[in-house]
């Protein structure tokens, strides 16, 4: 993974807040990625297996920048960033790091269709949100990372929101379907908007632009698509009911996952594979 | 098109003779050409055996998609069982549409799997317990599978070559995405190359099978003689497992590694590979789903169908 | 009609970039053009650049049958219609000193201004 920027001298005022955003940007991707992952062959037909992990890939690429970022700040090298960090040190947000439905990704996968639709677009948008603000960050190197990632969330969102809206649309027994996943997302989705704990220095320094900007202007550009859709979303439906991510609170479903994604790894983090 | 006679003035004798005499000058038969039924039936079997084995031929690899060691070979084996699938998507597509004339559709297909009806290649039912096995898919069943997809792509009918283009122009990232996991692997630690060893003793006899039997008399049943006389392909099974051993054993012999079959040798004088038989008899029974995989995938490929059904239902009519 | 609905098709054709041509890429199947849109570029044109994309439900699709395709012969005879026919003007030009304006030079007119 090369990327530009090597290690620039950083403010050590500036630091703790710095990785804090990069871990969370890294960690989210990451594992939403690895979810995706899981899905593959799975999807409700062919040709959507193949678009979809087409953005599994571009989400754990852009993870990677993250991770290639955080290694330029002198914490460790991307894979071990990725595959050899424990729970309790992950900042991605709760949401990100649920299962895809019941049963395991190789025999009884029963995996929610709606949930995943949901998931991933609503995600796509706050990242999108994050990431135009990002373009502005006084860090130059997340900056210039930001304005590449943003190019692949044009796609990212214009196939999630295609899904939720035909869905959502189509009545029945997938309205009932998608208005219980939109219950689950939102139920955790202030711990995706949120910063966490160093989120006030994270806007001092210009890294990122205030929280409660960014949620306001996801809830603004989503607004008219409930509407689109006949649902009535307020901000006291988001809430972040299985804890808060940033601050390394997690679910038995993020152990699980670090415990696939580092089989391999682990049997030789020395080795190289 | 030579003669200028209308199709429906033809007797079915002179419709066939002009079939032969097009394919026989190299001309392409399309989806809507007049085509003799074994013709028709013979490419439905072939295709979409080989695009439903891409199918399910992602989930003995998906299991290492996950769990692959580093985010480069995450990335490089997502990219590359996503190509199966869409492998699978090319064929199915070419499949669909000589069954459109039958009434039948991809549910069809999924459900002819489901029953039995439809048989997967024999490589997909078996196990891949390790990450060695992961890399062994991607070099040596890949290899393979070019070996035997390259020797199509000049068929005689055009949707199947020109999705054959595709997929051997994809092959070739396949064959080093393997290559550079195994390079990695026998390059490593102790424990790395018995993982690439125990992969390829594990392997080797349904890497035989890939080919399928020598003819006939090995299995009762060989569809080679007619693909042939189609122009479907031109070499017999026995050739491109041949063509396999040419190509693949000094690669793996080069690496250090040992093939499970002492008495392989080449034979100059006759300039063939000797080998010892595969088990035909199992491998007649892998393919009836008695693999020892066959059930867990087919059952997860059925839940996740049946679970997504509302999905497909919810767009039935939607436009 | 169980799930015929959802499966239907599309022909999918590209640009790679502005300047070019349509391009047939395949076929897929999905529930509506929507879908359609969102799948073609993943499923066909992963590993290649596109500058547009067009999906075709293939049933608004009206191609040659095997029997009309014969409509598509005709004689070698129609010279008059190509440069072909006029090949002798080059020797006449000559006769008067001037050079022929053949496809190479016309086509050349709209290149870039002498000088820049």
């Amino acid at each position: 993974m090369n990327e530009p920027a090597g290690n620039i001298p950083i403010d050590s005022k500036i630091k703790p807040a710095l990785t804090s955003l990069l871990y969370q940007l890294a960690d989210d991707d990451f594992i939403l990625a690895y979810r995706g992952s899981e899905w593959l062959g799975l999807a409700p037909h062919i040709e959507e297996d193949v678009a979809f992990s087409s953005i599994s890939q571009d989400t754990m690429g852009h993870a990677a920048m993250f991770y290639q970022l955080l290694s330029n700040l002198g914490e460790g090298n991307v894979d071990s960033l990725a595959h050899a960090r424990e729970a309790s040190e992950r900042q991605n947000a709760v949401l990100l790091e649920l299962v895809n439905g019941p049963g395991h990704y190789l025999s009884s996968a029963q995996y929610d269709w709606a949930f995943a639709v949901v998931r991933n677009y609503f995600y796509s948008q706050a990242k999108k949100i994050r990431l135009d603000s990002l373009k502005n960050s006084s860090y130059q190197p997340l900056a210039e990372v930001a304005l590449k990632v943003n190019m692949e969330l044009y796609y990212h969102l214009l196939h999630w929101k295609t899904w939720v809206i035909q869905l959502m649309q189509a009545g029945g027994e997938a309205r009932t379907r998608m208005e219980a996943a939109i219950g689950k997302v939102l139920a955790d989705f202030e711990g995706v908007l949120n910063l966490g704990p160093l989120a006030k220095e994270m806007a001092e320094h210009d890294l990122v632009e205030k929280e409660e900007v960014l949620k306001q202007r996801w809830l603004f550009i989503m607004k008219p698509v409930f509407e689109s859709v006949n649902l009535s979303v307020s901000e006291a439906d988001i809430a972040m009911k299985n804890g808060n991510g940033r601050i390394g609170e997690h679910t038995a479903d993020l152990d699980d996952a670090l415990s696939t994604l580092s089989e391999v790894y682990s049997i030789n983090p020395a080795a190289s594979w | 098109m030579s003669e200028a006679l209308f199709y429906q003035e033809m007797t079915e004798e002179e419709k066939y003779e002009q079939f032969m005499k097009r394919i026989n000058t190299g001309e392409k038969i399309e989806a809507d050409d007049w085509m003799p039924e074994d013709y028709r039936m013979t490419l439905i079997k072939l295709i979409s055996m080989h695009g439903i084995s891409e199918i399910m031929g992602a989930l003995p690899e998906k299991e290492w998609v996950p769990k692959a060691p580093s985010l480069k070979r995450k990335l490089g084996i997502m990219a590359k069982v996503q190509d199966e699938m869409g492998h699978g998507q090319l064929l199915l597509r070419v499949a669909e549409d000589l069954m459109k004339p039958l009434g039948k559709t991809r549910e069809d297909i999924m459900q002819d799997l489901f029953s039995g009806k439809l048989k997967f290649h024999n490589v997909f039912h078996m196990e891949a317990p390790t990450w060695g096995d992961a890399g062994l898919i991607g070099w040596l069943v890949d290899g393979a599978a070019i070996i035997t997809q390259t020797n199509m792509l000049n068929a005689s009918y055009g949707p199947y070559a020109r999705a054959l283009k595709r997929i051997c122009a994809e092959e070739v990232f396949h064959a080093q995405h393997g290559e550079a996991i195994i390079m990695a692997l026998a390059e490593g630690t102790d424990e790395q190359r018995a993982m690439v060893q125990d992969a390829v003793n594990r392997w080797w006899e349904a890497l035989l099978m890939f080919f399928g039997p020598g003819d006939a008399s090995t299995t009762g049943t060989s569809k080679q003689d007619t693909t042939i006389k189609y122009k479907i392909r031109t070499k017999t099974n026995e050739d491109l497992r041949q063509d396999f051993f040419t190509k693949y054993i000094p690669r793996v012999l080069s690496l250090g590694l040992t093939l499970p079959d002492e008495t392989m040798h080449f034979d100059q004088e006759r300039e063939l590979w000797i080998y010892k038989q595969p088990d035909w008899n199992r491998f007649k029974d892998i393919i009836k789903n008695n693999g020892p995989k066959s059930q867990e995938r087919l059952g997860l490929r059925r839940t996740a169908y049946d679970t997504n059904k509302w999905v497909r239902e919810a767009l039935n009519t939607a436009n | 009609m169980g799930n015929e609905g959802f499966y239907q098709e599309f022909e999918v054709f590209s640009q790679r970039t502005d300047t070019s041509p349509l391009q047939y890429q395949f076929s897929l199947l999905a529930p509506n053009r929507e879908l359609a849109l969102v799948m073609a570029q993943e499923n066909f044109m992963r590993r290649e650049a596109v500058a547009d994309i067009w999906v075709v439900k293939r049933s608004d699709i009206r191609k040659l049958t095997p029997e009309e395709k014969q409509s598509l012969q005709r004689l070698d005879n129609k010279e008059y219609r190509t440069t072909k026919g006029y090949g002798y003007l080059k020797k006449k030009w000559r006769h008067y000193e001037q050079e022929m304006l053949d496809e190479k030079e016309i086509l050349s007119w709209g290149g870039v201004k002498k000088g820049e």
